[in-house]
Formats: C-alpha cells, structure tokens, sequence
C-alpha cells in the first residue's frame, strides 16, 4: 500500500477524509482516474460503495457530482486542481449555478507538482474560483490548518466550496497556534506594527521567515492566514491597514485576480494603503522541489524583505 | 372503443396499443396548444429558439403527461432534464398545459419581470436541472440515477438532448459513464432533426454514426418517430425492460408544423408568421 507521509498536504487530507467517512453516511468520494495520487484511495479503503473512480473525464464528474447533490448525496471531488479547471464551465453552470453543495478538494496545486512541470502548475485556479457566485474558497496553510477545518466543512458546511492543499512540501506554520477553524475568518499568526503580510497557503512559511528577519532589523511585522478567500474576512484586512499602513500579500498563484487581488479589493473599499503583491505573474516549469521553483520565481521571504524595505523608504 | 379500465398512469387501451384513444386524444390536444403557445410566444419575444421548441413538443408531452411520475421524495420521483436547454419555450407551454406554470407568465418569457429564462432554471417549478450550455444533462442525469440507486429509491432520469449537442466531449464522457454503473433508471433521448445552430448536421459534422457508437458503449439503443405518441410510448415502455441504460432516437423535425421555418435549421420566425400560424391552423 501507499507510503505515507504524516506531514504532507495529500496524506494529512487523504487520511482525515476516509475518517469523516464514518459519520457522515451520505458523503460520496469522486475523482477522475488520480485517487492514488490524491489519496483519495484511503476513503475507498474503507467504503468502497462510497467511492467513484468514474475515469480520466473531469467535466462528466462535475456534473455527476451535481447529480448526486441533487438528490440529496454529498459528493466530494477530489481531483488535481489543475484539471478541475479544464470543468470550470460545468462548475459555473451546474454546481454555481444551482448553488448545489458539492465540495471540490484540489491537490497539486501551486508549484507542488514540481516535476510534471507547467501543465500540471495550476496558478489561475483561486481567480476562477473566487468569481463564481455561491462559491466559497478555502485554502489551508499546513497539515493543521487541514485537521483544523475538514471537519466542519464536512460536518457544517452546505453549498459550493472549493479546498486548495498541494502535495508534498509542508513546512509548520500554524502548529501551536490556538484557533478554530470558522468559514469567512482570517487569523493573525503573528501581530506586528509597521506592516503586514497577508496571504495562504505553504508560502506563509516565508511570511513568518521573513517577519523574524526584519524583526532583527527592528521592523514589526504582522502576518496574517487568509485561510478563507471567499468569503474575505474584511474587517481583519480593514483592521491592519489602519494599524500598519502597509500590506504586502503573498501567494503560490498568479497576482492577477489571485489573494492580492481579493485583498486590495478589500482594502481599496474600506481603507487603501500601498500594497506590494508577491506571487506569479507567469507560467511555471519543472524542478527538484517545490522549494526549488518558489526560490527561483522569488515568492519568498526574500523577496518579502526586499519589498518592505522599499515600501518603508 | 369501449371504456378504458386502465388506470392513466399505466397508461395502454383495452385493445392493446400503448395508449388508449382517450388518452391519445388528450396528448394530441395537450401537445397542439403547446404548439399554438410556442409560437405565439413570437408576438412577445421573437429570439427565442422556436425550431428548436418544436422539435420537442411530442416527446415532452408523452413523458409529463403520460410517464413522468412525481413523488415528494427526491429518488421515488422521476427526473425530467432537458439538456437541450435551448428548448425550454416547449417545456414551458408543456408545463403551463401541465399547471406548473400559470399561462400568462409564457408571455414574459425573457421579460425582466418575467419568471420564465431563456433556458431552465431550477427556481421555475417543473424544472429539474438549469440547462443551457449544451452536453452537460446526461452527466448530471447520471449523478441523480446513482444517487436514485444507492438509496434503493424508485425514480427514473429521463434526458432529452438534440443531436448537434452530440458534437461536445462530455457527452462521450458520460456515454461511457453511464455503462459502467449499470443505471436501469436512466432513459436518454437524441432529437435527430438534422440541424444544428449554424447549418445541416451533415454540412457541419455527420450524425448517422452515432446509434452504431451508442451500442458498441453498451446501451440498449431504440428508435422512435419524435412526433408520435404511440412511437414515444412504445420505446419508453420497452426502456423500462432494457435492465441497462436506454438511448432513445427520436426521428424529429425542427420547427414541426410551423411551415415559416419547418425543417430547416431557422430558429426564430416573426410575428407576423405567428399571427398566420394562428389563424389558419
């Protein structure tokens, strides 16, 4: 059987959603020939009349999944976000549409498939996500933020929603952090002053990196996990624009309609401030690691040093 | 005739055809008014798809009329999708017949104020799934006949798509989807009235293969003339004892009794043409 990794994306999911399996009767795993991968395999382990592997046909399993929210199942996609996409029009038109509460679990996303290379490096996924009415789009920073919020997204939660994680890289970011998880909600993970990252996902890892640094240099930084992208917690993102007049937003996704976009939305309404956007602005391409290509498009906390320094000139 | 002792729901006449005069009679008058109110839909708005409605007036009158079963429970209730979407002034004037939709909301149909969209919208009573974007109902016709089955309810899915829609990737997707999951409950039909937006199937993309494809897939394919009850009735009745998936072919003629754009690939005709069709017919 499959080597597990406790400390990885797709394990700490994939384990945690075979779990929630034993309570909720009605829940139905479906994915398009990458259960393996995705670790949806674990679910199927346990209840195989449960499991749909309905082969590689992302669009069909959209709408399958729709079909089975309407009569009353509840489905849960788990697929590469990257070929999800390639059903972006059915999830508009039959998921969004019909506000049907399907779940959409994406892996791989980001640079995670650092070898597979740009095909398979979904960059645009939260832009297409976040502008579809209905929909709501959640993106854990670690493993604990995942046991965090499984549950109640599948316990609670009703409607469209889409959960980013990657794969295998998975530095601790919120490990001793105390807070639920609790949808529309961001947490301040670190509290600071003079400016403040916002972003999701693995990269707050640079964030935190980056906020010990310019601590040295007597700078005090405030990093923020906008764990939830849609619904937007506005007041948090109101909150520290007036305290530190500054933001700078990170993300493992293009800047164009990405994190940085939803939060300048935000802060352009209630409150702006220079914001500086750390994140893709292009296609990606293969690597040894996922680190690797982070480094090498400069969505790091380097890069996060360098544009505060500026922004404080 | 003598009297009909069988009950509507099932539907036959006591000399053995699928349907009794009585009933063939009301699906006939059920089925020209829907016609008579597509077509006057032209005086209030003139871009719906009426070629399109037309093609699919006998087919959807035999199944809410006749086989279409409701039930308040989500999988003992027959499913309806019109994957078609394009249609929906036909599945409105059939539902209006049907009392699920008042007569006069039809000439709102795509008014701001109206309750009737361009295509289905499940918010519209009588309307199962929202439908537009062509190639997407037989999936989703799917996910609910699964979802019927693994709750060991009653429910039937019935799709209806039009032979252009043949052209999207789902639709093989879902073709080849449907077989694996052994769905008895899933009975999808194939408008074949050789036109598609922009021309003839034949000109643009040939539609003869597809029964021969169907069956190599595994579904039981049947035949029938879309425009006669007795035709629908006999396929959706043999359907029922298939024991796998159905595809029906229905033989259909786009705009059907409206002679200003009868079997040609027009969608769209005047009012004036209206204000004729109304009077002479």
């Amino acid at each position: 059987m499959m080597q597990g990794n406790i400390y990885s994306m797709r394990e700490t999911f994939g384990r945690l959603l075979a779990d929630l399996g034993d309570k909720n009767k009605d829940l139905i795993v479906i994915t398009a020939d990458v259960g393996d991968s995705t670790r949806a395999l674990y679910f199927r382990e346990k209840f195989k009349d449960r499991y749909f592997n309905i082969g590689i046909s992302e669009q069909d399993m959209v709408n399958f999944a729709a079909g089975l929210a309407a009569v009353g199942k509840k489905p849960a996609i788990v697929n590469f976000g990257m070929f999800l996409m390639r059903a972006w029009e059915q999830i508009r038109n039959s998921i969004a549409r019909m506000n049907l509460d399907v779940k959409m679990f994406v892996t791989h996303t980001g640079y995670s498939d650092h070898g597979d290379g740009s095909s398979h490096q979904v960059l645009e996924d939260i832009a297409l996500m976040r502008v579809l009415p209905n929909m709501k789009v959640i993106v854990p920073a670690d493993p604990k933020d995942i046991e965090r919020s499984l549950p109640v997204i599948i316990n609670e939660e009703r409607g469209p929603l889409y959960y980013r994680i990657g794969r295998e890289y998975s530095p601790p970011i919120t490990v001793g952090q105390e807070y639920e998880f609790k949808i529309g909600k961001a947490y301040v993970i670190k509290d600071g002053s003079d400016l403040a990252i916002i972003g999701a996902g693995v990269v707050l890892w640079d964030a935190l990196k980056a906020a010990e640094e310019l601590e040295k240099l007597g700078i005090s930084v405030a990093v923020i996990n906008l764990f939830s992208i849609k619904p937007i917690d506005e007041s948090t993102i109101e909150y520290y624009a007036r305290k530190t007049g500054k933001i700078i937003t990170i993300e493992e996704h293009s800047i164009y309609g990405g994190i940085g976009s939803a939060v300048a939305e935000v802060t352009a309404r209630r409150y702006p401030v220079p914001i500086r956007f750390v994140g893709a602005t292009t296609f990606g391409r293969s690597a040894r690691s996922q680190r690797d290509l982070l480094d090498y498009y400069n969505i790091n906390y380097k890069t996060i040093i360098r544009e505060t320094i500026d922004l404080l000139k | 005739m003598g009297i009909d002792i069988v009950p509507m729901e099932k539907g036959g006449g006591s000399d053995g055809t699928p349907i009794s005069i009585e009933e063939l009679d009301k699906l006939r008058q059920v089925a020209e008014k829907a016609r008579r109110n597509v077509i006057k839909m032209l005086f209030y708005d003139q871009t719906i798809h009426v070629g399109s409605s037309l093609s699919s007036i006998e087919i959807l009158t035999t199944l809410i009329f006749k086989h279409i079963r409701t039930d308040s429970s989500l999988v003992n209730k027959d499913w309806l999708i019109l994957s078609k979407g394009h249609a929906a002034p036909a599945l409105y004037a059939v539902l209006a017949e049907k009392g699920y939709i008042k007569e006069e909301e039809l000439w709102r149909i795509q008014d701001i104020t109206g309750l009737l969209q361009g295509h289905p919208e499940t918010f519209i009573p009588g309307v199962d799934m929202s439908t537009g974007s062509l190639g997407q109902g037989l999936s989703f016709g799917i996910g609910v006949a699964t979802g019927i089955k693994m709750a060991n309810g009653s429910g039937r899915v019935y799709v209806i798509m039009g032979d252009g829609e043949q052209d999207e990737g789902e639709i093989w997707e879902a073709m080849t989807h449907a077989v694996v999951r052994n769905l008895d409950n899933l009975i999808a039909f194939i408008e074949m009235n050789n036109f598609q937006l922009d021309g003839s199937t034949e000109e643009i993309k040939p539609k003869n293969f597809l029964p021969k494809v169907w069956e190599a897939v595994g579904w039981k394919v049947l035949n029938c003339d879309g425009h006669d009850f007795i035709s629908i009735t006999n396929a959706i009745n043999e359907a029922h004892k298939a024991g796998k998936p159905v595809v029906i072919f229905a033989k259909t003629v786009r705009g059907k009794g409206f002679p200003a754009i009868e079997n040609t690939h027009k969608q769209r005709s005047s009012p004036d043409d209206a204000r004729k069709y109304l009077l002479n017919a």
